[in-house]
């Protein structure tokens, strides 16, 4: 059996592909924490003083990115806080909720909880239940948006931070580029930013972490997690490259890597000539930013009766 | 020559049919990609290259995505 690259120590938690590197608990914890601050400093996602306001479902990557950015709170480099979103799941958010609020109880930082039915006066469960939904995730991602966004102004946050990992943003550009929804490509990237002020800007410390490492990472500093599946997650489109790119690294194990170069190398390019910033104006009736008269939020609401 | 199998909340006795098993060996069998997998054996993370002997607890943890 191998032993871990840096330190010699025999008992390997993970053999890299990509690089035939072998690391012991404490390496890897080390190198995820460390790979992660470079993404923040490379990408210059962190300014000393923000106030970072984390995503945090409870879910592996959230927890994650909040466990390595307390590590800056208690350098006292930056303001934490986190927000969790109880979509109305039965069965389902409960678990996450807690979980979420066990962490932010442990870190001693600001912690609110909002509801789908607080905020929209309706439930994710009953959204479902009307027979012209749309489809769960199109009501969930405008919605969680809608409230994220608030929350960060209401705590005053600087930087939202989120938890999307190296798969998520290779599944997302190649999903986006087969689609040729090149607008939706131009957004793609480790900050991303609006001409609005009421748009707090948002983070991605985890891009360049696989989707596995940050699991492994949450796993080895037994980190409390909420290990379950969406009940409405169904065969999306997503799902489908998703499986197409793990597949692809079993034999070619850069290639999440080299996608995730590649387009951050022609991704200026593409701003310069797709951008299409909209002009932001107030919703009519919650007051967020739209470029229409109503949000899309609102619009969804308004459909639901 | 056998080892207990913890997936999926359910914890099941298996025989070891090869002379020398591997972790990747039972993700194979169980049609599992390594990429979404992460093994314990007796409590301890492993790789996939570890060995399996008689009497040992695997147990497999689905990293799901999400959150």
């Amino acid at each position: 059996m191998e032993n871990c690259t840096k330190c010699g120590n025999p008992k390997v938690i993970i053999k890299r592909k990509q690089s035939g590197q072998s690391l012991c608990k404490e390496c890897f914890i080390e190198n995820i924490q460390k790979k992660t601050i470079k993404t923040i400093k490379k990408e210059n996602l962190i300014e000393k003083g923000d106030k970072v306001m984390v995503a945090l479902s409870g879910g592996k990557d959230s927890v994650a990115v909040l466990d390595i950015l307390h590590t800056l709170y208690e350098r006292r480099i930056i303001d934490l806080c986190a927000v969790t979103i109880d979509e109305g799941i039965a069965n389902y958010r409960e678990e996450g909720v807690e979980i979420a609020k066990n962490h932010a109880k442990r870190l001693g930082i600001e912690h609110k909880v909002v509801s789908f039915q607080d905020s929209f006066g309706i439930t994710l469960d009953e959204i479902m239940k009307n027979p012209n939904h749309r489809g769960s995730c199109t009501y969930c991602g405008v919605f969680r948006r809608w409230i994220i966004n608030r929350a960060a102004r209401d705590f005053g946050a600087s930087k939202i931070a989120t938890g999307h990992n190296l798969d998520d943003e290779t599944q997302a550009i190649l999903m986006n580029y087969l689609e040729g929804n090149i607008d939706n490509l131009t957004k793609i990237g480790a900050k991303t930013e609006s001409k609005s002020k009421l748009f707090t800007p948002k983070i991605k410390p985890l891009r360049e972490i696989p989707e596995k490492e940050v699991g492994l990472y949450s796993l080895v500093r037994d980190l409390e997690i909420h290990f379950a599946g969406c009940p409405y997650s169904q065969t999306s489109f997503r799902g489908e490259i998703s499986e197409i790119i793990k597949n692809l690294s079993k034999d070619h194990p850069t290639i999440m890597y080299s996608t995730l170069r590649g387009f951050d190398k022609i991704k200026s390019a593409i701003k310069n000539q797709h951008s299409n910033e909209f002009e932001f104006d107030r919703c009519q009736k919650c007051g967020e930013p739209s470029s229409n008269e109503l949000c899309r939020a609102c619009t969804f609401l308004e459909e639901l009766g | 020559m056998t080892f207990t199998l913890i997936f999926e909340n359910k914890k099941e006795d298996k025989e070891l049919i090869k002379d020398v098993t591997t972790i990747q060996d039972i993700l194979e069998g169980l049609c599992l990609s390594s990429e979404t997998i992460i093994a314990k054996k007796n409590g301890e993370i492993v790789i996939e290259d570890e060995i399996i002997e008689n009497g040992d607890e695997i147990q497999l943890i689905q990293i799901l995505y999400g959150g």
